[in-house]
């Protein structure tokens, strides 16, 4: 019963393909964005990490695509570079939202009760929580290494998933194939990972993907502040050194921001696809609903 | 009711607790002492080291320190800043009105423009201007705020000239009266301009999608069905409706906007609550750190409490649940 529910979200996934627009869009859009990674050696004019002798170089100089920074470098290089950042904090950070949100609202769903209490309350005391107040502190007092602000972004935005996951566990474990199993004599262990986790995921990857573009944006923040990690190359340190060359060299801060818009735009596509084709309201005929 | 809303106010402080437990134990388990700040890099003398301490109570046991200050904070009184020497309440009320100004108006222009385009977009979904708006929304929903900042920058203060690129006020002219509120209107334009760009997505797909729904209940259908005037229907049943989700979600963004106004603060230097953080944070200045978080959690609860007494007044079945 759980495989052959699985098996018919995935032909939605499918068919969704096929007749959903932003769906598609945002599936074709990461595929891109992957290429970009995958080709990066390829796709660089120049070592981005090395600065060269023109200085706020204009769009087009010299063999400089998007002009250089003030330090030299070839802005079309660190564009390229930076994909990789950006799509790493959005995956690994997303990862650990998404697991903890499935466990603590898998748990709270399923044993219901006074756990459910528990866990719920603490769930809505944590969305009411400045989360992005509590990031900046973090990393401003524990250091801006990529692996803390991946872990902080992943510790402080699970809350949303696990609401979500905590909504499926309560209705699933009043459905029959669930019953039978309490009957069958399954441990409740065994019920939550075969039966509740796997067919109540899905909303959350939905959300996930959402949360991947929030990262993103999040990063790119803590990096505006200056708060980014100085041995990588990310879009939001580019803006942040485009600071103040606004006036004299606006092309580094631009082409940065606008490769930020386009990714978090792929994931936001890909998010809301996901949760139309996911919907069971949602028709595949003509036009779909929405 | 009454259960009701004791039962939030309850959870609102319970909120307000555990931010303030999370950040007390953020701080002081991160690396960086400020009284090494206070006596320099060089110097090492351990009698000053026990003075200071003594001085700024960092000499008692942690849970001493946690529930002095949790009984001062109670009590009104935040603790004397480190860096400053000025006491904390002051330096927050001095920050907090320019923050408050800039996002409330925003905040404000932003819920009309936003839901008035949602709704447009809702009534004539699919047409061209459904579909230019709905991309335009989409837009501006994935732009970092500050970039966008720097963007008006760029066109409006540094090309074009027409607005200032920073600060709240002209400090050189120091105007009074009428002509002061005008020159901070002045400087208002661009950053609110960035913040309303920001917030506005929000409202437009709540408004959108809350109006939508309630159009596609039977009830509706069923007042079609009398043929009742299509203006009518909207005004009487369809707006009301759809409109509670939007106060929510207001309500909400007020609370999260002093977050969200820190990084435009940064852009256009407006002299508010996101650059005393920023400052505190570089000068691990923790009383000053911890009032302000106190104070933001404070708010965002207070906030989450009215919007939900709020929706419970408009929609009964949470009234009576």
């Amino acid at each position: 019963m759980a495989k052959s529910n699985k098996r018919s979200k995935l032909t939605r996934y499918l068919q969704g393909f096929k007749s959903d627009a932003q769906f598609r869009a945002g599936v074709i859009g990461i595929v891109l964005l992957l290429l970009v990674v995958a080709l990066t050696p390829v796709l660089v004019t120049h070592d981005a990490h090395e600065f060269g002798s023109l200085s706020l170089g204009r769009p087009g100089q010299d063999g400089h695509l998007l002009g250089t920074n003030h330090m030299g470098q070839d802005v079309y290089s660190m564009i390229i570079e930076g994909t990789s950042t950006s799509l790493k904090v959005a995956v690994i950070s997303s990862m650990i939202s998404a697991i903890l949100g499935i466990l603590v609202g898998g748990i709270a769903g399923f044993f219901g009760g006074k756990t459910d209490i528990v866990i719920s309350e603490s769930i809505n005391a944590f969305l009411m929580i400045p989360t992005f107040f509590l990031v900046l502190l973090v990393i401003a007092l524990f250091g801006n290494s990529i692996t803390n602000v991946m872990i902080v972004i992943g510790l402080t935005s699970w809350p949303g998933n696990a609401k979500l996951m905590r909504a499926q566990a309560l209705s699933l474990r009043e459905r029959t194939f669930v019953k039978s199993a309490v009957a069958l004599g399954e441990t409740r262990l065994q019920i939550l990972t075969k039966y509740i986790l796997p067919n109540g995921i899905f909303p959350v990857v939905a959300n996930t993907t959402r949360g991947m573009a929030g990262a993103i944006l999040t990063e790119a923040s803590l990096s505006f502040l200056g708060l980014g990690d100085p041995n990588i190359i990310s879009w939001g340190q580019m803006i942040y050194a485009g600071k103040n060359y606004i006036t004299t060299g606006w092309w580094v801060s631009t082409f940065a921001g606008i490769a930020t818009i386009i990714t978090v735009v792929i994931f936001y596509l890909l998010g809301d696809g996901m949760n139309h084709v996911l919907n069971p309201k949602y028709s595949f005929g003509k036009g779909g609903g929405k | 009711m009454k259960r009701y809303v004791v039962k939030r106010i309850f959870s609102g402080l319970l909120t307000v607790l555990l931010v303030f437990t999370l950040n007390f134990v953020i701080i002081k388990a991160a690396p960086g002492d400020p009284i090494k700040t206070l006596m320099g890099k060089e110097n090492s003398d351990p009698q000053l080291r026990a003075a200071l301490e003594e001085k700024w109570g960092l000499n008692q046991p942690q849970y001493v320190q946690y529930f002095n200050y949790l009984r001062n904070a109670v009590q009104g009184d935040l603790g004397t800043s480190i860096t400053y020497n000025q006491s904390v309440n002051k330096l927050i009320a001095e920050k907090v009105g320019p923050t408050v100004l800039l996002g409330v108006a925003a905040a404000i222009v932003a819920l009309f423009i936003g839901t008035a385009m949602g709704i447009y977009c809702a009534r004539h979904e699919g047409g061209i201007g459904d579909t230019i708006f709905s991309g335009f929304a989409y837009t501006l929903d994935a732009m970092p705020s500050f970039w966008l900042g720097l963007m008006l920058i760029l066109i409006f203060a540094s090309r074009l000239g027409w607005f200032p690129t920073s600060s709240m006020t002209d400090v050189r002219a120091g105007y009074t009266g009428m002509r002061y509120v005008a020159d901070v209107a002045y400087h208002m334009v661009l950053p609110c301009l960035c913040l309303i760009a920001i917030t506005m997505p929000g409202y437009f797909r709540i408004a959108k999608s809350s109006v939508l729904q309630v159009t596609n209940e039977d009830f509706i259908t069923t007042l079609r069905a009398t043929g009742m005037d299509e203006g009518k229907i909207f005004r009487k049943y369809i707006f009301r409706n759809a409109i509670l989700p939007t106060i929510t979600t207001f309500g909400i963004t007020l609370a999260f906007l002093i977050t969200g106004v820190t990084l435009i603060e940064i852009v256009f230097a407006w002299p508010g609550m996101g650059r005393l953080t920023m400052t505190a944070i570089n000068q691990r200045d923790y009383p000053t750190l911890l009032g302000i978080y106190l104070i933001v959690s404070v708010a965002v609860s207070l906030v989450m409490i009215l919007v939900d007494i709020v929706y419970a007044l408009f929609d009964p079945r949470i009234r009576f649940e």
